[in-house]
């Protein structure tokens, strides 16, 4: 409810703990956040709004990240910045796989996601008077 | 068995010995028989006209006993050829059947091509390997074969009939084991090692022998390990990064804790780092790439370690030294990890604290980063050890400070990936530097 005019930013990440984290530092910094645990959902979200930013796990139960940027690539095209947020050995040769804009090696530092959003989503209304008019 | 396919080997006939004089020559069966042949036959015609004349003095009777003798020898020496050309041809046709069951009983596919580049002998294993019915069907012009069974290069592009193993061991190009993709008769694809080599016949066009040897097995166990390092990090890493993250979330909510939670973070980021370490060291036995190669400077990413260890060692006097910036094409994340690992050691092997002095400056065409300390150092008949896996220098000794004896290796085997070098002095009880090196490239060196 706090800065309704944030910009949009999807989570999808299947680890609820880390899910509801991402969500919460989000929301504090300024953003709106969806989330979804795999990438069917996670279409069905950008079908109901498209998102400034999507912030993508690679290994999930159900559809993947490699199969859910395929998917998103195929219907939107580059419509919204990935950033690939894993745990993979190598995030960079992940993030090269499916042409990421972006790459979060887990661990990562809180200042690290909002990094990110404010990189690839633009500043959140809270943190930039500017974007709130 | 599967050497690398620049061998040559000689057919069986061709005599690369220097000749000898013909009389100094040993005689061979051959020349037996004919010595013996010849003395028997000189004795015969000496002594059977005497025998002649001793059996009767009648001309007429005498005329007709030369006559049968005459017939007798015609008999007895053809007998004699016949029963040595048999003899021979037996020997040769079984020399040809010991030749043929070796190959045939051979596990790798064995492919025999003649100057044409056309298959003239194929055994059962390459049979089997392709999943062919009859040998016909593999007989024929390469090219033929090539197209029949897709034959394909590792990374799964179709290969020119140019490009086969035997066709270049044929135009007299050295090559080395092969690895490529062909599709069996039943339509599934293995994954095949080829070794072709030269069979050098003196007086006659030169044959190609190509050794398939089936490595999908390996290949799969290949691929299980690839699945293993992907889900090993994701397990191990996925409950540090919930952990480390709730601690920086609690040091936010709570800045009185933020010291303890500060610990949590340190001993998270500590476990990350060996996750990173097994998991760079089993990555880099499964593939030989240099991984993300780009431009950066050294001197800048070993200030970024120093800044991010010094936490983690207040007792240390953790500094850079470096005139300016000193950039490397290399993988920096790699890197990163191998300036953290020797930091770590040096900080390791000083436990009383003390400077760990980083430098990095270019030298000879060569960058070079040191991390020095003034700890234990390392025992002198143990310094050559130190770069082996899992081999811990202080084990069993009071100095036995930890470490899974991955980093030095893992370390030299990253630099020496990316072109570099790796070495070290130690003096026991004075303390250790590790050195490493890497190209510069041209235009700044």
């Amino acid at each position: 409810v706090i800065a309704a005019a944030g910009p949009l930013v999807l989570v999808v990440e299947d680890d609820p703990d880390l899910l509801a984290l991402m969500d919460m530092i989000l929301a504090d910094a300024g953003y709106r956040v969806r989330t979804a645990p795999e990438g069917r959902a996670a279409l069905a979200r950008v079908a109901e709004e498209m998102p400034a930013l999507i912030l993508l796990d690679m290994r999930m139960p159900g559809m993947n990240g490699w199969e859910f940027a395929r998917a998103f690539r195929e219907r939107h095209d580059r419509a919204a910045p990935i950033v690939v947020v894993t745990a993979a050995e190598d995030a960079r040769a992940r993030a090269e796989e499916i042409a990421a804009d972006g790459w979060l090696e887990k661990p990562f530092d809180l200042e690290d996601v909002v990094a990110a959003a404010e990189r690839h989503a633009g500043r959140s209304a809270r943190r930039d008077p500017s974007a709130a008019r | 068995m599967a050497q690398a396919g620049s061998g040559r080997s000689v057919a069986a006939g061709g005599d690369d010995a220097p000749r000898s004089r013909w009389w100094r020559r040993q005689p061979g069966a051959a020349g037996r028989i004919a010595t013996i042949y010849a003395a028997v036959g000189v004795a015969w015609i000496a002594f059977s006209d005497r025998l002649v004349g001793v059996l009767s003095a009648d001309p007429v009777v005498q005329d007709r006993l030369q006559t049968i003798k005459g017939w007798g020898f015609v008999l007895v020496t053809a007998l004699l050829l016949f029963g040595l050309i048999r003899r021979s041809e037996r020997g040769v046709r079984a020399l040809g059947a010991e030749v043929r069951a070796t190959v045939d009983s051979m596990a790798d596919g064995v492919l025999l091509v003649d100057h044409r580049q056309c298959i003239v002998e194929a055994n059962r294993a390459a049979l089997a390997l392709l999943g062919a019915s009859s040998k016909e069907e593999l007989l024929g012009p390469a090219e033929d074969w090539g197209r029949r069974f897709q034959l394909r290069s590792a990374d799964g592009t179709p290969l020119r009939p140019d490009q086969y193993a035997v066709s270049r061991v044929i135009a007299g190009e050295p090559v080395a084991q092969l690895e490529g993709i062909l599709r069996r008769a039943d339509g599934r694809d293995v994954h095949v090692s080829v070794a072709a080599s030269l069979v050098v016949r003196p007086g006659r066009p030169p044959l190609a022998v190509a050794v398939l040897r089936d490595v999908s097995g390996a290949r799969r166990l290949d691929d299980m390990r690839e699945e293993f390092l992907s889900t090993a990090a994701h397990e191990l890493k996925t409950p540090l990064a919930v952990i480390k993250a709730y601690a920086q979330l609690l040091g936010r909510r709570e800045p009185a804790e933020r010291p303890a939670l500060a610990v949590i973070e340190r001993q998270v980021d500590r476990l990350t780092r060996l996750v990173q370490h097994l998991l760079d060291s089993s990555r880099l036995r499964l593939d030989a790439g240099a991984g993300h190669p780009e431009p950066f400077d050294l001197a800048a990413l070993a200030r970024e370690v120093a800044e991010h260890m010094r936490p983690s060692s207040p007792a240390h006097q953790l500094a850079v030294e470096a005139a300016g910036p000193v950039v490397v094409v290399a993988d920096r994340a790699r890197i990163g990890r191998v300036i953290t690992s020797l930091v770590e050691n040096a900080v390791r092997f000083s436990p009383g604290g003390g400077p760990v002095l980083l430098r990095v400056a270019a030298a000879d065409g060569e960058a070079r980063c040191s991390v020095a300390d003034e700890g234990v150092g390392i025992p002198v008949e143990r310094q050559a050890h130190v770069f082996q896996r899992y081999y811990r220098a202080h084990a069993g000794t009071p100095q036995d400070y930890g470490g899974l004896g991955l980093g030095l290796e893992m370390s030299r085997e990253v630099v020496e990936r990316q072109g570099g070098r790796m070495w070290f002095e130690s003096a026991p009880g004075a303390g250790s530097t590790f050195h490493f090196g890497l190209p510069m490239p041209r235009e700044s060196a």
